[in-house]
């Protein structure tokens, strides 16, 4: 499941935040539209929080949530984004795959919360 | 009792019900929709309402209309925050000691508060008690015949701040944009009350107030629709996005025992609620029927249902 890896990671950002709105409507979706809208919504509301997000001596964006710092991955490459929904469309399985390895703690320590 | 209404109002240009924010966008709350499409049904995401969001502005017309009815509020409710008596904080501005027995905690929750006894609470503490609410109401979802001609569109704003060269701060721009975004398209909801329920034990089914207080409170509890659906005060951010339209149709059903007018969602809701009706008359049931679709506007329609109540002896 590495070819959806900034989707993984940017769901799992979700999560950290205690937004599993995401999460759940990918993971639970019975066919690709919620799939596809969900991740559109998400993909929206990702770029808005990490464009005013702060930036630390590392270079990484952050945020601060009930006094934790939450590092913010990158934005999932448009292919990645094609490839996901390509596969969605031929079985959604791979949809609830992501949505539960977003829920998963990652397999290595994230330090930078993915490329910056 | 029983009292079915359907509605259907027309909003554009609407933020009745927004969800989470993300940045400097606002979004509308979207629902997955099924419509058919060339004899295909196909999924579509449309613009809606929660019934929650419509069950709270329901019980803020309830308080309004028992406080002028002089029947009891609690200090939650009055102040529109509807925690219900949720726990032992809540539940000891109404009865202290708090009881052991469930019953006696119903009774003193209801007859301390008429938007408790209509609307339902849930003490979660031990031993929990649930009152189920006496109304109901549905999400208000687009017709299904034009669904796929509402929209959810977002809307630029714009917010200034006054600044000069000395109080400006880094790069603080004068101007914030944001988004918000907005629903047009044609509603339909339901909205039921089970007036046998007011001042009746949930536990016990007998009554834990007297015959005048409870014709009083289901008085209230008419009232309160009737001003909800006539002023259109439902839904957020009405002070800048009132919804440009109104109740297009509405249908009342007053039956003997539970009867749910057909959705207003679909365009032979009307014809296929006579029919049912009609079957429920050869079962011996009376009933009464109205519409307002034409010449008669909602509040007759309302006010009818109310007078027929009124002569059935309901309060």
């Amino acid at each position: 499941m590495t070819e959806y890896e900034g989707i993984v990671k940017m769901l799992r950002f979700f999560v950290q935040t205690r937004n599993f709105s995401y999460v759940d409507r990918i993971g639970n979706a019975l066919n690709p539209e919620p799939v596809e809208v969900a991740l559109l919504e998400a993909l929206r509301a990702f770029r808005s929080i990490r464009e005013s997000a702060s930036v630390d001596e590392n270079g990484g964006r952050y945020i601060e949530k009930d006094g934790n710092k939450i590092l913010l991955p990158g934005i999932p490459s448009g292919e990645e984004v094609m490839g996901f929904l390509k596969d969605v469309r031929s079985d959604t399985g791979v949809a609830k795959l992501v949505a539960t390895l977003a829920l998963a703690y990652p397999s290595k320590k994230e330090n930078s919360g993915g490329d910056v | 009792m029983f009292l079915s209404v359907g509605v259907r109002f027309e909003a554009n240009v609407e933020a009745l019900n927004m969800v989470e924010t993300a940045g400097n966008y606002g979004k509308h709350r979207r629902v997955p929709y099924l419509v058919e499409e060339d004899g295909r049904l196909k999924t579509v995401y449309v613009p809606a309402m929660s019934g929650e969001s419509l069950a709270h502005a329901y019980q803020e017309h309830l308080v309004n209309e028992a406080l002028s009815a002089d029947l009891p509020v609690c200090d939650d409710c009055w102040r529109m925050e509807f925690y219900k008596s949720m726990n032992k904080v809540h539940l000891k501005k109404k009865v202290d000691p708090i009881p052991d027995d469930p019953k006696k905690i119903e009774e003193a929750i209801v007859k301390a508060c008429v938007v408790e006894d209509v609307g339902g609470f849930l003490y979660a503490e031990k031993p929990p008690v649930r009152r189920s609410s006496a109304f109901q109401v549905s999400y208000a979802l687009p017709v299904k015949s034009v669904a796929l001609f509402a929209t959810s569109e977002p809307q630029l704003h714009a917010r200034h701040a006054q600044m000069d060269a000395s109080s400006k701060k880094g790069n603080a721009s004068e101007q914030m944009i944001y988004y918000v975004e907005t629903g047009t398209a044609l509603y339909g909801f339901t909205f039921n009350l089970d007036l046998d329920a007011v001042g009746v034990s949930a536990i016990t089914s007998k009554p834990i107030l007297d015959e005048n207080e409870i014709k009083k409170r289901r008085e209230a509890s008419l009232k309160a629709l009737f001003r909800m659906l006539s002023s259109g005060q439902f839904g957020a951010k009405l002070s800048r996005f009132f919804p440009v339209g109104g109740i297009t149709e509405l249908v009342v059903s007053v039956t003997e025992h539970p009867f749910v007018v057909t959705s207003p969602i679909y365009d032979d809701y009307l014809e296929k609620t006579q029919r049912r009706l009609k079957v429920l008359e050869s079962f011996g049931e009376e009933y009464l029927f109205t519409a307002a679709t034409g010449e008669k506007v909602p509040e007759e329609a309302l006010k009818e249902a109310i007078d027929y109540l009124h002569e059935k002896g309901a309060f």
